[in-house]
């Protein structure tokens, strides 16, 4: 608690300078390179694994970028004074969505690797698949993709552009547009996400369906930016970047947000599975099933202890939401049971007796993760780290939990 | 506060002093924490933030008491189940096994949460030291205002400290608008 | 008046109290209605609630000598009335804990004005739903029979029933909201205990203030107790309407075995309690002359609020029906399709146009301070939540899988004396409510006005160098 100590900020505090996060940034991208040069390398002879891996690693990340969006709309939506310090994070890891529509390519070519119902041959002896195949068809599901990037992409960087501009004109006006704009946007951003992970995760089971599905991948998305910024701040304030700018009350806000989105998606998992589990109707409790035998079994009671029990344990105590390296460790381990949760979501699909590891998981995560890191460096250093035009700006610096 | 029933042969349970405003309430507090004060305390219409800081108490223990009744409540509300579903009452229901975890669940939840609200309640309860059928401060007419718009600092004979005239006109000097004797 | 003041973004948040009071006008205010000799109107009010009260008495007095056959439950339509009453009413008492706990835990002020009412009303709220089942039991001498508890018959409850945690949820739920609500009222009793002016009112309000005295010792714990009540009650709201949506979602029914039902029964939940407090405070603002307190600013927040819910469910029916397509179960498909155009379009579309549609019209900043826009859609939304249970209850059940089995609902007269007998007591005990406690959380606003917060000069906290970055 030393929020009393330094509140003398300059302008400098608040923008990346210097040449270490050049270097990062470019250790960033050529680590992504890299990571991409050995899938390339890989590929051959492990087309099915490479595309599943990457639609994992692609996921995750993704995520971390949907996340990011949903989060500066609802602070605009609710007009939230707590979180405008970092809210300017959240508008740079948005604007790296552009990047994903490019990422996307290799899943569009991969559609006969990843989706079962891709395939003419498969449909045509398959009546369920044949009533579905007005959704589940090739053509629609390129449409789709590309109106689901068209619009993130353009939400994301109108925002980040227009918050941009406010840090020179400071006009409060600025703010009023974006919050009438952002509760339309929530709305699209809700559709769209929801039909986004029907497509690429739920149709990877073309029999299994689960109205809740959506709401589940958004409650991951939403716990995963919540990880990332407390990392970014923490990454930051190391570096001696945002000095007093983002303080322990900060902290604890995005730590109670974590147990908080802990505690939903537990909620949504928990729901989703008991009824299913419930009713025991053949076509729905197969993909539970195949989820709850052979190897599979295993990192199943890995997600649901280390999705939820733990986590929910240690950011009960107060104080874990208030201390650097505990909330680092919570942030870190949600990014990694996230990424568990993905995993678990996709893989029983191609390895259907339990989980079994391959280089291309790592090179595809660190592939995609290099160069969404390095996009992220790069936007950073484009423009404040602060939204110092922001009219809440001054309730922001000032705030203090009750 | 306990110390109470000796002074009472003094013909004085403490003084009540009266602010005008919260701010000049949580200087003097500041003022009399610092003094090293221990029998006394603050009255206030609502809640003030900071004021718990201004006169140095201690967290509340309460998250303790939330803690362990709801997660014992929680743990008694499966123990109940799997007792009655096993071995009290054993029927097979849908083709569930005896003990369907999923299936109890709500309920754990729910008793989880009632421990842990009787927690909360019986812990303010406790550590208030309610309900309390009277006290020497209602003596005093004036502090019936302390549930509207008056804002007080009470400090007791009991206090090693206390100095009838002394702390009287110390309460003054801090900027109180009259100050009170109160009988207990 | 009923305009909210332009604000200044710059500035960004309105004061939540009209005009400029102080500490006393608060408490004259809101102690006034409980003070003085009620008005007419309120007479009036009670006259009709305990008229209707009456009928909620003598309908199941009938029931209780006649039997469930009074009412139009039949097969295939088993469960009818009693069960779409129950949700509907548990659904209204979601947002007293909505607004007093979840809105607390995210720094909502401006729910000081009207957390009370809400809560009051979450409490009579679930009075009214427990009814429905207790007397829908068929052997209404016997509901101990559901308590977990040593009998000479060596039977106990079945666990793995929904019905059951429906049981310990709404009980569970009720017994805490109390426990908040009582809470809550502790710091407001005593100022009525020391405003009293008779021997019985001093002692009544004495007896429930627990012998406050407003010491800061007390506050602190108060406060922790407070904050963690509102941290139990905000998964508990979410786990007693997802309970609820288990009753259904567990079966195999189509149209009630669907995924996204709990949190979809819980938007909606809170979408219909929020019309319900936005219905009555419309009125008692006016009759009780609290126009400056409860004032269009929280009109507009609850409208918002009302839009959000409204839209979340809005996507929970899309979902629904999307899926019941892309399942590719004929059962699933019929079933949406019958529930659009079939037999029971009507009552359907009353559901999608209340619900869906009427909210809609909070898009407009005008729309979300008007009285009188407020009512009629608050009331719209009402009848709307009401036909979204009746739609998942006698529609998924009136074609069932063979047709030898179908058939037609068609509700009795003693369906609609029970339901309408229902607000007979929630509107006697909220009359009786608004006559004998505060209904505005004194304590809570009088710490909202500007003038109490002590700001602690203190040089280091000056954030003038931030203004320097320009």
């Amino acid at each position: 608690m030393e929020h009393s100590q330094h509140r003398t900020i300059s302008a400098d505090d608040l923008k990346l300078a210097g040449d270490g996060v050049g270097r990062l940034t470019k250790i960033c991208g050529a680590i992504g390179i890299l990571g991409l040069l050995a899938t390339f390398l890989l590929y051959s002879g492990n087309h099915q694994q490479f595309y599943f891996s990457y639609l994992v690693s692609f996921s995750f990340w993704l995520s971390i970028a949907l996340g990011a969006l949903i989060f500066v709309l609802i602070q605009y939506a609710t007009r939230a004074g707590w979180s405008v310090v970092v809210r300017r994070l959240a508008e740079h890891t948005m604007a790296t969505l552009p990047l994903f529509a490019l990422l996307f390519i290799p899943i569009a070519f991969g559609l006969h690797e990843l989706f079962h119902w891709s395939h003419a041959e498969a449909v045509a002896h398959d009546a369920l698949l044949q009533k579905k195949s007005g959704f589940l068809n090739p053509g629609f599901f390129y449409v789709r993709a590309a109106v689901y990037f068209a619009l993130w992409s353009g939400l994301a960087l109108w925002f980040r552009r227009r918050s941009l501009i406010q840090d020179l004109s400071k006009d409060p006006l600025t703010t009023r547009l974006l919050q009438s704009v952002s509760a339309p946007g929530i709305v699209l951003f809700g559709v769209t996400v929801t039909f986004a992970s029907f497509d690429w995760l739920m149709s990877l089971d073309p029999h299994w369906y689960s109205t809740a599905f959506g709401v589940y991948f958004f409650a991951g998305c939403f716990l995963a930016i919540h990880a990332v910024l407390i990392l970014l701040c923490l990454g930051l304030q190391s570096r001696k970047i945002l000095p007093g700018v983002v303080t322990f009350e900060h902290y604890h806000d995005l730590g109670k947000m974590l147990f908080a989105f802990v505690v939903f998606w537990a909620y949504i998992g928990f729901s989703q599975f008991m009824l299913i589990w419930y009713a025991n109707i053949p076509e729905e409790t197969l993909w539970y099933q195949n989820r709850l035998q052979g190897g599979w079994y295993g990192v199943t009671v890995a997600l649901v202890v280390g999705h939820f029990a733990l986590p929910f344990l240690f950011l009960l105590m107060r104080d874990v939401k208030r201390r650097r390296a505990s909330l680092r460790l919570a942030a870190l381990w949600l990014l990694a049971v996230h990424f568990l949760d993905l995993y678990w979501l996709v893989m029983p699909t191609l390895h259907t007796h339990g989980a079994e590891l391959h280089l291309l998981d790592l090179t595809t995560f660190v592939g995609i993760g290099g160069l969404f890191c390095a996009a992220l460096g790069i936007l950073m250093r484009r423009g404040a780290l602060v939204p110092i035009g922001d009219p809440r700006l001054v309730e922001s610096l000032s705030f203090e939990n009750i | 506060m306990s110390l109470t029933q000796d002074t009472a042969a003094d013909g004085l349970y403490g003084l009540l002093a009266e602010f005008s405003s919260p701010e000049t309430l949580l200087q003097a507090c500041e003022k009399v924490r610092d003094r090293g004060m221990s029998a006394w305390d603050a009255h206030t219409p609502f809640p003030i933030h900071g004021l718990e800081k201004a006169m140095g108490l201690k967290r509340s223990i309460i998250p303790l008491f939330v803690l362990v009744l709801g997660l014992g409540g929680a743990a008694i509300g499966m123990l109940m189940q799997w007792w009655i579903a096993t071995k009290a009452y054993p029927l097979v229901i849908s083709g569930k096994p005896l003990f369907s975890w999923p299936a109890f669940v709500p309920v754990a939840f729910e008793c989880g949460v009632l421990g842990g609200a009787l927690g909360a309640v019986f812990g303010f309860l406790g550590q208030a030291r309610l309900p309390q059928h009277n006290h020497a401060l209602f003596n005093s007419e004036n502090f019936e205002r302390v549930t509207d718009d008056g804002f007080f600092i009470s400090v007791e004979a009991a206090d090693p400290n206390f100095d009838r005239e002394e702390t009287e006109q110390w309460l003054l000097d801090l900027g109180a608008t009259r100050v009170e004797a109160i009988a207990p | 008046m009923d305009t909210v003041a332009e604000i200044d973004p710059v500035v960004g948040r309105p004061a939540l109290i009209a005009g400029e009071p102080d500490f006393h006008s608060i408490t004259e205010s809101v102690a006034a209605p409980m003070e003085w000799k009620p008005p007419i109107g309120w007479y009036i009010c009670l006259g009709i609630s305990l008229l209707m009260l009456s009928l909620l008495g003598i309908s199941i007095g009938w029931l209780f000598w006649e039997g469930v056959g009074i009412w139009g439950n039949n097969q295939p339509v088993a469960w009818g009335w009693p069960i779409v009453n129950f949700v509907f009413w548990v659904g209204i008492g979601h947002a007293g804990t909505l607004i007093s706990a979840v809105l607390f835990l995210f720094r909502q002020k401006w729910r000081t004005s009207i957390n009370r009412t809400a809560e009051a009303m979450t409490i009579f709220a679930v009075m009214c739903a427990l009814i429905f089942p207790g007397i829908h039991i068929g052997r209404p001498w016997l509901p101990y029979w559901m308590m977990p508890i040593p009998n000479s018959m060596g039977m106990w409850p079945q666990f793995r029933s929904p019905l059951m945690w429906d049981v310990f949820a709404v009980s569970i739920y009720g017994t805490v909201s109390l426990l908040f609500w009582y809470v809550g009222l502790i710091p407001d009793l005593a100022t009525m205990r020391d405003r009293a002016k008779t021997k019985i009112r001093r002692t009544a309000y004495g007896i429930f203030s627990l012998g406050w005295r407003g010491s800061m010792r007390q506050w602190n714990h108060y406060e922790k107790a407070y904050l963690l009540l509102a941290g139990l009650a905000t998964p508990l709201v979410l786990s007693v309407h997802s309970v609820v949506s288990f009753d259904f979602a567990t079966s195999q029914l189509p149209g009630w075995h669907t995924t996204i039902f709990p949190p979809y029964f819980v938007a909606g939940a809170i979408f219909s309690g929020i019309a319900m407090v936005t219905t009555l405070m419309v009125i008692c603002r006016v009759v009780f002359k609290l126009t400056h307190i409860i004032n269009p600013l929280h009109f507009d927040r609850m409208s918002k609020l009302l839009l959000v819910t409204g839209t979340i469910v809005g996507y929970a029916y899309s979902i629904e029906f999307f899926v019941a397509w892309y399942s590719g179960n004929p059962y699933e498909g019929f079933t949406f399709l019958n529930r659009a155009f079939g037999p029971y379009a009507w009552a359907y579309w009353i559901m999608v146009s209340c619900n869906v549609i009427t909210p809609q019209i909070f898009w407009i900043k005008k729309a979300r301070t008007n009285m009188t826009v407020l009512f009629i859609a608050s009331i719209f939304i009402n009848i709307g939540m009401w036909f979204e249970r009746f739609v998942i209850v006698v529609t998924s059940l009136h074609r069932d899988f063979l047709p030898s089995s179908w058939g037609y609902f068609r509700p009795t007269f003693w369906d609609a004396a029970t339901f309408i007998g229902s607000f007979g007591l929630f509107l006697t005990m909220f009359c009786l409510f608004v006559r004998f406690l505060p209904m505005v959380a004194m304590a809570e606003v009088k710490g909202t006005l500007p003038q109490a917060h002590a700001r602690h000069p203190d040089p280091e906290s000056d954030l003038e160098p931030v203004g320097r970055i320009a």
